[in-house]
């Protein structure tokens, strides 16, 4: 798929993905150990992206499995259309009762209708989910299972069972073998511990927050309109702001929304009075924004003040 | 290669991370894969498929940094070592060198080519020299690439480092005879004794590494969760306070999966055919039964006293935690007096809410614990939310500085509530010694365990959650 690391990281770049070359690796790996990767880190910093950024690159069809308290393998693997298989016993009501016509005992009714029981059971009535979406489907796929920590314990091993074989058993059916083993990706926030049996079976990969250069590239690469100037004051703030003791630490995608605010109201510089007006976009909470409206006066302090040195400098000289 | 990494993963599993045997087979595969040529992806190959806690992440990358440092690695550093001891340049030392081989070469005297090697830092070639001294160590003597003591002698012996020592002593008085002047020449003399101690120290290190020594001392010796919480550094608590936070949410998920599962009752037969007649009798909509849903309600006793202290914060965090849980929690503390914190608790976040509760502006938290009036004033004004369906929970050591214990009104307490519990931060051995009224109260409650250490923190919890 991929034919090495290097090319992990181009192709991933085109698709807007600044790829750290350690995160390329363990892609690069996964796709050739066929492997599921989960992925661990804060939130937003570019998690569920990578792997739609994993499936546009390889150019595969993406399904994604959202997981939350109380999933279940109904929502997540198939169900019986319940309603459907009702409504097509009403329709075909006077079919069954031709079916039915010469039996005389209701034992032989029942072993009739017994006999076209597989036509109720057949996957004209299942209604896949993801996970069997993703095992059925005519060509390999890219499974996203995002936020696995949400999910109950008791999904969770049920997911081992589907992710070590790739098959499924529907009762009434048989089971069902992937024609193609997917390309899956896990997401955790990191909610509460996985199991160890489940990470035995993946590749693991921690993301960070990026650096600083790394987040100029990711600005550069997703906001391209942005200012280059407004781009680097962006970033001082934000790294600053990481290292305070924040509810809700802001993350990539909180930082490409401010700059993207910043850019449409045609701000140059954070030394503007509009600017802690589009604090909502990178701090989520009350406190939080508090706290960093006061990073921000302070980032201004010192850079007025750098820029005071400057200009004194200069006019020394 | 292979026999590389099995090592590797011995050394991480006897480091406390746990490497399986299919984890192993993963890294091999996956060093294959990438290639060894860049140190950098093969970091990234074994990180991803060896390490799947983000909390071993920084053992691992110690003991790689340990494991595949290699010989030439431990040379560097001794070097490094010796110019930085110095405080020269690169420039100067190389100075210093140069003027020293010339002086060296003025006298005429007859240098051995190991000291050549090690005064002019040709590392390649010390390098090249000490592992062939291994390898014919192995295999003379085969038995002895066990131990690093042993093995450090013998490629002592090897590389003749008695020769050297004679060598040193005429180095030293060459350079004292030499006309230099007095800084120089003090500077050469200790640039040849760091050198010259720094072959000890390399042979050392790639001792112990070649035996793996080394890494069995780099191994954690405790444990944190045996650990009582009473001698743990700032750095461990900051782990357990990480801890308290897990297991805080896993009694969240505990709870909340018992709630999911009794939300549907069994398939109700009757309900069902009612409403199927709708229908015509078609049983379009299924039925259940729906179970009555126990709602906990639990009153938290937190004491806060000066002998408790470090425990108070977890026990705060996990009282927080609970209330986080269950809508119906009411937490007091208490030292000598009790207030109650549900508001405080239910306002701010975490933190900030402990700090709120053991920094004094609730209640005077330097004051002598007196268990006894704290439950008394309990009675007297909050006995009228303890009914049938409450836990009682009190998290305190029972000492109670000789003051009256009040057990009757526990014992009052209990007789209204479903049940109560008590956790205790103190060793079971220490209970009703001294000013300890534990014995005492331990009659009033439903379940007291000690609570001392994060494994039994856990086993608290369980019971919490089973009830």
């Amino acid at each position: 798929m991929f034919a090495s690391i290097e090319d992990v990281i181009t192709r991933f770049a085109t698709h807007g993905y600044i790829a750290s070359r350690r995160l390329a690796t363990v892609v690069y790996l996964a796709t050739g150990m066929k492997k599921p990767v989960l992925v661990e880190g804060p939130a937003g910093v570019g998690k569920t992206e990578l792997a739609k950024v994993l499936a546009l690159a390889v150019e595969l069809p993406l399904v994604r499995l959202q997981c939350y308290e109380g999933l279940d393998e109904g929502k997540a693997l198939y169900e019986w259309e319940y309603a459907k298989q009702l409504l097509y016993t009403q329709i075909l009501k006077d079919k069954i009762g031709d079916v039915l016509r010469d039996t005389s005992t209701l034992a032989g009714a029942v072993e009739r209708i017994a006999r076209e029981d597989a036509v109720f059971f057949s996957e004209r009535f299942i209604l896949p989910r993801p996970l069997l979406k993703a095992i059925s489907s005519d060509r390999p796929t890219v499974l996203l299972v995002d936020e696995i920590d949400k999910a109950d314990q008791e999904f969770e091993a049920f997911l081992l069972e589907v992710l070590s074989d790739f098959q499924v058993t529907v009762p009434e059916l048989g089971t069902l073998k992937a024609n193609h083993i997917p390309l899956v990706v896990l997401t955790s926030n990191n909610a509460r511990e996985l199991s160890d049996a489940l990470k035995r079976r993946c590749l693991h990969l921690y993301v960070d927050f990026p650096d600083r250069d790394q987040e100029l590239a990711i600005i550069g690469a997703k906001a391209p309109e942005a200012r280059r100037e407004l781009a680097e004051e962006v970033v001082s703030v934000v790294q600053s702001l990481r290292k305070l003791d924040l509810k809700k630490t802001p993350g990539i995608s909180e930082t490409l929304d401010w700059i993207k605010a910043l850019t449409l109201l045609n701000i140059e510089s954070l030394d503007h009075e509009l600017v802690s007006e589009t604090f909502d976009a990178i701090v989520k909470y009350e406190g939080d924004v508090r706290r960093a409206q006061e990073q921000l006066k302070e980032y201004l302090r010192g850079a007025r003040a750098r820029r005071g040195q400057g200009s004194d400098r200069d006019l020394l000289n | 290669m292979d026999q590389k990494l099995i090592e590797f993963a011995g050394l991480l599993r006897e480091n406390g991370i746990r490497v399986s045997l299919a984890e192993t087979l993963d890294a091999v595969e996956a060093c294959q894969r990438v290639g060894l040529g860049d140190r950098e992806s093969v970091y990234a190959a074994l990180r991803c498929t060896m390490v799947k806690r983000a909390s071993d992440a920084e053992a691992f990358d110690r003991l790689f940094a340990f494991f595949f440092s290699g010989l030439g690695e431990i040379i560097k550093q001794a070097g490094q070592a010796v110019q930085r001891e110095l405080e020269l340049s690169e420039r100067e030392l190389q100075e210093l060198i140069d003027r020293l081989a010339k002086l060296l070469a003025e006298r005429g005297d007859e240098l051995s080519a190991l000291a050549r090697e090690l005064l002019s830092e040709d590392s390649a070639r010390l390098e090249e020299r000490i592992r062939e001294a291994a390898k014919q160590i192995r295999r003379l003597f085969p038995g002895e690439a066990d131990g690093a003591y042993r093995f450090r002698l013998r490629l002592a012996e090897a590389i003749d480092l008695r020769a050297l020592e004679r060598e040193r002593a005429k180095i030293l008085q060459a350079v004292d005879e030499s006309r230099h002047d007095p800084l120089t020449r003090a500077r050469m003399a200790h640039y040849v004794e760091r050198r010259f101690n720094a072959l000890e120290d390399i042979l050392r290190r790639f001792a112990a590494g070649e035996t793996g020594e080394e890494a069995r001392r780099e191994r954690n010796v405790q444990g944190l969760s045996e650990k009582s919480f009473h001698y743990m550094t700032e750095e461990e608590l900051d782990r357990i306070r990480e801890a308290v936070t897990r297991l805080a949410q896993r009694l969240k998920n505990a709870a909340s999966l018992r709630r999911h599962n009794s939300r549907r009752g069994r398939f109700d037969a009757k309900k069902t055919l009612r409403r199927s007649l709708r229908w015509g009798g078609v049983p379009f909509d299924l039925r259940f039964d729906k179970r009555k849903k126990d709602k906990p309600q639990i009153v938290v006793l937190c004491d806060v006293s000066d002998s408790v202290r470090s425990v108070a914060r977890f026990m705060l965090q996990l009282v927080y935690s609970l209330q986080d849980l269950y809508w119906r929690v009411r937490s007091f503390i208490f030292v000598a007096d009790l207030a109650e914190v549900t508001h405080n608790f239910r306002a701010n976040d975490v933190g900030r809410a402990i700090d709120l509760a053991l920094n004094g502006s609730v209640l005077n938290v330097y004051a002598h614990s007196n268990f006894g009036r704290a439950f008394r004033i309990f009675v007297e004004n909050y006995a009228g939310i303890v009914n049938k369906k409450t836990t009682v929970v009190v998290l305190g050591d029972g000492r109670n500085n000789y003051n009256l214990p009040g057990d009757q009104f526990l014992g009052e307490i209990r007789r209204r509530a479903k049940q109560v519990f008590w956790f205790n931060p103190e060793g079971r051995a220490t209970w009703g010694f001294g000013d300890s009224e534990m014995e005492r109260y331990a009659l009033q409650c439903d379940v007291v365990e000690e609570c001392r250490n994060l494994n039994q923190l856990y086993r608290v919890v369980d019971r919490l959650v089973a009830r």
